[in-house]
């Protein structure tokens, strides 16, 4: 409820003595200053204010949040301060909010492990009611003890795309194994172009765009136990193969990948200079907003096993929290109207590239309107067969394990993946013994 | 003892008061809560501690990764420190000569000092890309193929060194160069008379008057190549295979990635330490005082 400011009365001593007028004019003066300075606080206690910390930094997103923290303002008279930071900063913002005693109310996080070692630590509020109101897709919950903490407004997953009209020319077709993805690769490298672009440096592109062949042949890091499910003869043989893979498809790949971050992707892939790279529907925004050309002839697909039974995504996710700080009620009240009346308007803000988690919200007529959504309506339905096919297997290092938890994310920061590839693909080391230094490094990330 | 009597007096004690009051709050209370943090076990920095003595600093000197991204830091710091000193000595003594533009030469060559790291970084990832760079494009003209600059551990560690030296060399330059105004004609005229050459010269007289000189800036640049995070952050993240990960990348990606905010502390206060030990041993070595410039 809005509440209005009241006026600071200054009622005058009764018994002050008189004054010369000089002197009570800057008495006057002295005091009406003071009593600003002091009452400054005062009148600000009076409107209630939740600050954001927003981790999506591109115009339209922080526009939509602005718009939408307006309007709440408008409504409710509580105010809404957006703070945005870049998506990898967040965590570190909302600890160093927490430690000097001012924290964030709302926050956006990227990491299961975050959620869980923050929930873990009370500095969370359990969103469970607004979770309970909505059917959600597989695979994007992370519930902590029973409770949600964590409301997902983004799969992130990451597949393939490929330039259709290359295709065509070299008569080629959608790989549905390894030896077809490599001879694709190897048929589309050609001069100044390159077959296909994996980033492979110890780093969160790499490990969100280069593994899903591994995913996609059945490649599992941890039991229902918890224990390393890669040390298995079995899984290192499978992981063994998914390195040599990897080996074979360099010679297709652009030098400097260790490097490579997201946008070294976008722009390879913009720029003519890869035929395949992998993405989410970012690349697609992107196509459209600086090299239309290309989204006509841009088709898409998912990671091929090796034998060309299975397919695979790379998980990714995005969402918010509510911070237990005195606010907490009226941020649940925010988060609650924001997420009724406002998330659509958000997911537009990224049409394609924030695949909704929420299920209603594919049959959604706000939703399909979306310029963009409705011109890729075949990139659309690809997406949502991910959640409904069974056949799709979506994984990443920092969600593997029966449970969301902190050891999958200290397997993730450990990289011990994206070094076996390193090892085999920089220095030349054979498969078997990258897999052994692999399996090393993340059971003593597990602790 | 003269008390503070005069008004120039009460000035120069609230100058130091304030110093000392700054120095404390933004470098002496984050140290020592650094130091604190690497006495417990916390996976982040709102989680709850558990007091653990030492163990950090067993584990983390039990770790040959320890180790590597010590001598890696030393290595840099030494080769880095060098090549901005050879270079550093040679252009102040290019630039102490009489020529035309001298002021524009002079000013020319600081600009790589007021580049700010990240533009650094940015223009080389641009240079050396894989697919498009400039040197990447010469490169396959010249017929030596497409250099994976940064994939090699050896190559992408020579990058970070090359990008510290072009940097920070300027900064030797103007230092030297003030030093070598500063050293009166009337030595040099002297030891021609005597019949010295360039070489006598620079080595008899030039080198040893620049010694106090020559002293700070090895100190300043080793201490600052030896902490330097922002160049290797930005160009390598301290990869490919950990070939540039020295102590604060590993400091850093420990305490702010690798949930391990004890061992973070722990690799961070060693850091400090052995720093410290190093500055205390070349101290001792090569006092500052007057007669080292007589």
């Amino acid at each position: 409820m809005f509440e209005h400011r009241k006026p600071i009365a200054v009622p005058a001593p009764a018994n002050s003595p008189p004054h010369d007028p000089q002197r009570r004019r800057l008495t006057a003066a002295v005091g009406a200053a003071a009593v600003s300075g002091l009452g400054a606080p005062f009148v600000h206690a009076q409107q209630k204010t939740i600050r954001f910390l927003n981790c999506e930094p591109g115009r339209d997103n922080v526009r939509a949040l602005r718009v939408a923290a307006a309007e709440y303002e408008r409504l409710s008279g509580v105010r809404v301060v957006i703070d945005t930071v870049p998506p990898d900063q967040a965590y570190d913002k909302l600890q160093a909010s927490i430690s000097a005693g001012t924290p964030y109310d709302v926050s956006g996080l990227i990491f299961v492990a975050h959620v869980v070692l923050l929930a873990e630590a009370g500095k969370l509020v359990p969103l469970t009611k607004l979770i309970n109101k909505h059917k959600w897709g597989p695979s994007i919950l992370f519930p902590v003890k029973g409770e949600q903490y964590w409301y997902p407004y983004d799969y992130n997953f990451c597949w393939m795309y490929y330039r259709k009209d290359l295709y065509e020319q070299k008569g080629l077709k959608v790989p549905t194994s390894w030896d077809q993805m490599l001879d694709n690769a190897k048929a589309l490298t050609d001069g100044q172009r390159f077959g296909v672009s994996h980033p492979i440096g110890s780093n969160g592109a790499g490990q969100w765009m280069s593994i899903g062949y591994m995913w996609a042949d059945g490649v599992k890091l941890l039991d229902d136990r918890w224990n390393l499910a890669l040390e298995a003869p079995d899984m290192r043989k499978r992981f063994a193969s998914y390195l040599d893979f990897m080996k074979k498809l360099s010679g297709s790949m652009p030098p400097g990948m260790s490097q490579a971050l997201f946008a070294t992707v976008i722009g390879q892939y913009t720029g003519n200079q890869a035929a395949m790279v992998p993405y989410a529907g970012r690349l697609m925004e992107v196509i459209e907003d600086r090299a239309p050309e290309l989204a006509a002839k841009t088709g898409f697909f998912m990671y091929p096993d090796s034998a060309g039974k299975s397919v695979a995504v790379n998980h990714g996710y995005d969402g918010w929290v509510v911070v237990n700080t005195p606010m907490r009620e009226e941020s649940l009240k925010f988060m609650d109207w924001f997420t009724e009346n406002q998330y659509i308007n958000f997911l537009h803000t990224a049409p394609l590239h924030f695949q909704p988690p929420r299920l209603d919200v594919y049959d959604d007529r706000r939703w399909r309107a979306h310029p963009l959504i409705e011109k890729h309506g075949e990139l659309v339905d690809f997406m949502r067969s991910i959640l409904t096919r069974k056949d799709v297997i979506i994984r990443s290092v920092d969600t593997e394990g029966p449970a969301p938890d902190v050891r999958p994310g200290k397997m993730f920061e450990s990289f011990g993946i994206m070094e076996a590839v390193q090892n085999r693909l920089l220095k030349d080391m054979p498969a078997a013994e990258a897999t052994d230094l692999a399996v090393r490094k993340l059971k003593a990330a597990l602790g | 003892m003269r008390g503070f009597t005069t008004p120039a007096d009460r000035v120069i004690l609230a100058a130091f008061v304030l110093s000392v009051c700054l120095v404390g709050a933004l470098i002496a209370i984050p140290v020592a809560h650094a130091i604190q943090l690497s006495f417990y076990e916390a996976q982040s920095f709102v989680s709850e501690r558990r007091f653990v003595g030492l163990a950090n600093y067993a584990r983390v000197l039990a770790d040959p990764a320890f180790w590597k991204a010590f001598a890696l830091g030393l290595g840099f710091a030494v080769i880095a420190m060098g090549a901005q000193l050879v270079l550093g000595i040679g252009f102040a003594l290019l630039l102490n000569q009489p020529l035309r533009g001298q002021a524009l030469v002079r000013g020319a060559v600081v600009l790589p000092y007021l580049l700010p790291t990240v533009v650094i970084a940015v223009t080389a990832h641009w240079l050396l890309d894989g697919a498009f760079g400039l040197f990447t494009h010469w490169a396959l003209q010249l017929g030596f193929g497409r250099p994976a600059w940064y994939d090699h551990p050896v190559s992408a560690a020579l990058l970070v060194i090359i990008a510290s030296v072009w940097t920070w060399t300027p900064f030797v330059t103007i230092t030297f160069l003030a030093g070598l105004q500063g050293i009166p004609s009337s030595l040099y005229e002297a030891a021609r008379v005597d019949g010295a050459g360039a070489w006598m010269r620079f080595w008899h007289v030039t080198l040893p008057m620049l010694k106090p000189v020559l002293v700070v800036v090895i100190l300043l640049r080793s201490i600052w190549m030896f902490n330097k995070f922002d160049i290797v952050w930005l160009l390598t993240k301290g990869g490919p295979l950990g070939a540039t990960e020295h102590l604060p990348v590993m400091a850093y990606r420990r305490a702010f990635n690798q949930f391990d905010v004890g061992g973070g502390a722990a690799v961070a206060t060693l850091s400090f330490l052995v720093l410290s030990l190093m500055i205390a041993v070349y101290f001792w070595r090569f006092p500052l005082d007057d007669k080292a410039a007589s």
